[in-house]
């Protein structure tokens, strides 16, 4: 009976025996083609040239592909213990597959009816790692078996737990022991401690949740599990895990959150990703020389961070948790070199670049734009006479359009240079009116500006998405007296032979005559000496700058762009989903308030020590001091006077009135008779009341 | 039982391995290690490419000859880069005296005082030319503009042809012969003579026997009066060349005057085509 029993267990056992290994044969068959070659070595899998990109002072700034592989030796014995103990603790005694393990992990996957847990070994991960995809699925698993299997068959226990050690993820972009160490503790492997061993070991199963940066309670958590492992796996006893957890774990500074690069450094991978390719970029072996000055990098996000937090103050909390989002970018005049580019209050937080993002309205910082044209093509001056009162302006047959000043105000009669120190909408309105649409994005082309504009009556108060990118270099234009120099921000590219691959020329276009700039430079001093973006000057900021305020419908982005002879810089404020900016007690966010600090705090900073230089005056330029009002000469009697800049060949007059002539240089002698005219523009320069 | 299993199963385990080693050649190279390989591959071949473009382009600036050359291969969306050493060959050794109004010598004694001047980017701009002057920080040390229009008859369209003046579309009946020629060169004041002859130097420099001048008006050209083009023969170690120049306008009536033969008069053996003129052709 015994006997039968005996015999029909084993004949089951046998059969099925038999069955698993026809099954194995029918798979193997199956499967043959899917299955990957091995290396001959696995000290090969982690060489790769890294690239390196700099900073405009020299400094490696980032690091693409680089990894540290290191020899057993110099890795922490604890360390590859607590791997062992944690991830695979019959490393030591099995062929590829833990069978105790796997039977385990398939009676729960089975009792959950999904695969929850994998019950691979080391070797099943350094197969997986080296060679397949992360879903899970059952064929994957199988394929990964067997070349886990090969690989114990080709490679001994230390190979195999070198490579896993050097080449698995810990998270925070660390791949390899040696990287994990550098970047979680600052410190070599081999000098890991026991705590801090445990830690990383901990990593490779959750990378993110476990992550002491990001959740440091559930990061010690795993850190004891794996201590306790350790325990169980006879590595260490209870005494050792007691004085490891009362160490100190001396974690790193988070670098991420102190990079204040990573914007400027993204852009540049992925424009040259764009430009030559994924491979290039990240397993060329390249050196990328950048135009970013990271100690003013980190000027542009001081200035952020302290002035947002004032104003997340005046804000609240809002409900959905939104934050107020910054974007700053300064250039180099003299050669378009991008200096700073920030795209937002922490790139650890949000990824996404607003810097080079064109999807929010200009606003009147776009202004500039139409006071340059219509210098330009409607022959008129800073000192021209514009009225500023409510209007309606023809759109199509059947349509009109009455654009608003801000707060509904109207100041009637002014000059031009102090409608735009005032920033108002109806004079910009009806400029553009004057001028179409098409001639005032020629001249937003003309001074680089790359976004789709809108062909409508609406871009004189900006309402068209730029980037501040965009609008740093047009205001550059103007610091440059109309030379365009193309924003850029790589000077050179190197391959690991140090030859050169791609190098950038400094080409500046004279886009617009000096003498046509100066004016509109000369206005928009005017803006930051008594317009709306005078707060610059409260502020205490000292050097010769102009720039221009933009704050958008229902105070939805807030811009200052300004420049001086050297810098030019554009901020934008405002928040992503694109909601009003309106603080508790119901004010708005504006130009002046929000995004003037910001431009003002990191000028100040990086501009600080350095002397105090003008714009230079081109020939051909004359100033004069006028009515604010009437664009008369300025007289004794005059009430209100600004001085301008205009073309030696602009007429201006003494008001008719006047006996006698107070010392104001003017070209023609003024007629009253003849020149009834303010300004004396020719009739068709006059603009047409409307 | 179990540990029989567990045996058992290691020894296939260990089979199936070693099976997969034997036959791991056959396999393709599949996976993120071979295709990391692979992305090295492209980047390394993009590389290549991108170094053998700037050789050729560096080769074949190399390779000019003349600025009329350089400024042939100009176009706005092209711009040509030499080098300093290249520049001062076409600049010097060419024969273009011509070349000084587009930069001065002195200007460039100047521009080369700080050791600064590395190369010349000339880049093209709807009508205008730049030329600059960039350091090694590609930084310009100076820029120099031309208008494209204004480049005919300047330096620019100085040329060599491989060949005889004929069959560089010179007339036979306005060839001369060194010696005629000379005598009439003698006739100019040394300010003239300048501008409308080389420098001789360069032809002694380089072993070059000049042998006839040719003078043709280009008919084809808009202008009015057209532009004239004096085609000076010579004979190298090797070739028959002609180095095309143009003429100065203000020479250029006087010089026409006195080869304007009429083609069925053709010269006889030692006879010159300038008759017996001996006068100041100013």
């Amino acid at each position: 009976m015994k006997r039968r029993i005996f015999e029909k267990i084993a004949f089951s056992i046998f059969t099925l025996l038999i069955a698993f290994f026809l099954l194995g044969i029918g798979l193997y068959i199956d499967l043959k083609d899917d299955l990957p070659q091995l290396p001959d070595s696995l000290e090969k899998i982690n060489l790769s040239l890294p690239t390196e990109i700099y900073s405009s002072q020299g400094n490696v700034i980032k690091v693409l592909g680089q990894r540290h592989p290191v020899s057993l030796s110099e890795i922490s014995p604890q360390f590859t213990e607590a791997m062992i103990a944690t991830e695979d603790s019959r490393f030591y005694s099995h062929g590829g597959v833990d069978h105790i393990g796997l039977t385990r992990a398939m009676l729960r996957n089975i009792r959950s009816m999904r695969i929850s847990q994998g019950g691979s070994t080391i070797t099943q991960q350094l197969s997986k790692n080296l060679f397949f995809s992360f879903e899970r699925r059952w064929v994957r698993k199988i394929k990964e078996l067997m070349v886990a299997l090969q690989i114990e068959a080709t490679f001994s226990k230390e190979e195999i737990l070198e490579a896993y050690c050097n080449q698995v993820y810990f998270g925070s972009g660390a791949y390899g022991v040696e990287d994990a160490s550098l970047v979680y503790f600052g410190k070599r492997a081999k000098d890991l401690t026991l705590l801090q061993a445990a830690m990383l070991a901990g990593l490779p199963n959750s990378p993110n949740s476990a992550n002491p940066f990001n959740n440091f309670e559930r990061a010690m958590k795993r850190t004891r599990t794996v201590l306790n492992r350790m325990v169980s796996s006879n590595f260490i006893g209870s005494l050792q895990l007691q004085e490891a957890l009362e160490t100190d774990l001396e974690l790193a500074p988070h670098r991420i959150q102190s990079n204040p690069n990573q914007y400027f450094i993204q852009h540049v991978i992925s424009k040259l990703e764009k430009e030559y390719g994924k491979e290039f970029v990240h397993f060329g072996g390249l050196k990328i020389f950048t135009t970013i000055d990271t100690r003013l990098q980190k000027f542009a996000q001081q200035a952020v961070t302290t002035h947002m937090k004032s104003l997340d103050k005046r804000m609240g909390t809002r409900e959905d948790g939104e934050t107020l989002q910054a974007a700053v970018v300064s250039l180099e005049n003299k050669t378009g070199a991008v200096r700073v580019l920030l795209g937002g209050r922490d790139y650890s937080q949000s990824q996404f670049n607003r810097a080079v993002s064109n999807n929010r309205m200009a606003g009147s910082s776009f202004k500039p734009i139409v006071y340059l044209t219509a210098m330009e093509n409607l022959g008129i001056s800073p000192a021209t006479v514009m009225r500023d009162e409510p209007v309606i302006l023809q759109i199509s047959p059947g349509k009109t359009w009455e654009p608003k000043n801000f707060n509904d105000e109207y100041f009637g009669d002014l000059i031009l240079k102090r409608a735009l120190m005032k920033s108002l909408n109806v004079v910009s309105a009806k400029l553009v009116n004057d001028l179409t649409p098409e001639r005032v994005i020629k001249t937003a082309r003309q001074m680089g500006i790359t976004s789709p504009l809108g062909e409508n009556l609406s871009l004189a108060l900006g309402a068209t998405g730029v980037s501040p990118l965009e609008m740093a270099g047009a205001y550059s234009v103007i610091a440059n007296l109309g030379i365009l120099n193309e924003p850029y921000l790589i000077d050179r590219i190197e391959d690991f032979r140090g030859n050169t691959l791609y190098e950038h020329f400094y080409f500046g276009v004279q886009r617009f005559s000096q003498k046509t700039i100066y004016p509109l430079l000369d206005m928009m001093r005017g803006v930051v000496e008594e317009g709306t973006g005078r707060v610059v000057r409260r502020m205490g900021f000292q050097h010769p700058a102009g720039g221009k305020t933009g704050t958008t419908n229902d105070y939805k982005d807030a811009w200052f762009d300004g420049f001086t002879k050297d810098l030019s810089a554009s901020v934008w404020v405002g928040y992503d989903s694109n909601i009003s900016m309106v603080d508790r007690n119901g004010r708005g966010l504006t130009g002046g308030g929000a995004s003037a600090p910001i431009w003002t705090y990191f000028m100040k900073k990086a501009l600080s020590g350095k002397s105090l230089v003008n714009f230079p005056v081109p020939e051909g330029i004359q100033f004069v001091e006028v009515d604010s009002k009437t664009g008369y000469l300025s007289n004794s009697s005059t009430a209100k006077t600004m001085k301008v800049a205009v073309k030696n060949d602009v007429v201006l007059t003494l008001p008719p009135s006047t006996d006698s002539i107070q010392g104001y240089f003017a070209s023609e002698e003024p007629d009253p008779e003849t020149n009834p005219v303010p300004n004396n523009m020719v009739e068709e320069n006059v603009l047409p009341e409307l | 039982m179990i540990f029989s299993l567990e045996v058992f199963g290691h020894v296939i385990e260990r089979g199936v391995g070693y099976y997969l080693k034997w036959e791991n050649h056959t396999r393709p190279q599949l996976g993120r290690i071979w295709e990391r390989d692979r992305e090295k591959i492209v980047a390394q071949k993009k590389i290549e490419s991108i170094l053998t473009s700037l050789n050729a382009q560096d080769q074949s600036a190399e390779s000019i000859q003349s600025f009329k050359e350089v400024f042939e291969k100009l176009n706005p969306s092209d711009p040509q880069m030499i080098s300093r050493k290249k520049f001062l060959q076409l600049y010097f050794e060419f024969p273009e005296q011509l070349s000084y109004k587009m930069v001065s010598p002195y200007e460039l004694l100047e521009i080369d005082s700080n050791r600064g001047w590395q190369r010349v980017l000339l880049t093209q701009l709807g009508e205008w030319v730049t030329i600059s002057f960039i350091n090694n920080q590609n930084f310009p040390i100076r820029e120099v503009f031309l208008s494209a229009e204004g480049m005919e008859g300047n330096p620019l369209s100085r040329d060599i042809f491989k060949g005889t003046l004929e069959e560089a579309g010179f007339e036979q009946t306005a060839i001369l012969s060194i010696a005629d020629f000379m005598r009439v060169m003698k006739t100019l004041d040394p300010d003239a003579q300048s501008n409308l002859f080389p420098d001789p130097y360069w032809f002694f420099s380089k072993n070059y026997h000049v042998t006839r001048v040719g003078v043709k008006e280009i008919e084809s050209s808009d202008e009015y009066p057209p532009p004239v083009r004096m085609g000076v023969e010579y004979q190298s170690d090797f070739y028959t060349e002609v180095l095309i120049l143009p003429v100065p306008t203000d020479i250029s009536d006087n010089l026409l005057s006195q080869v304007e033969i009429p083609v069925y008069e053709e010269p006889t053996e030692g006879s010159s085509p300038f008759g017996d003129f001996e006068g100041d052709l100013n």
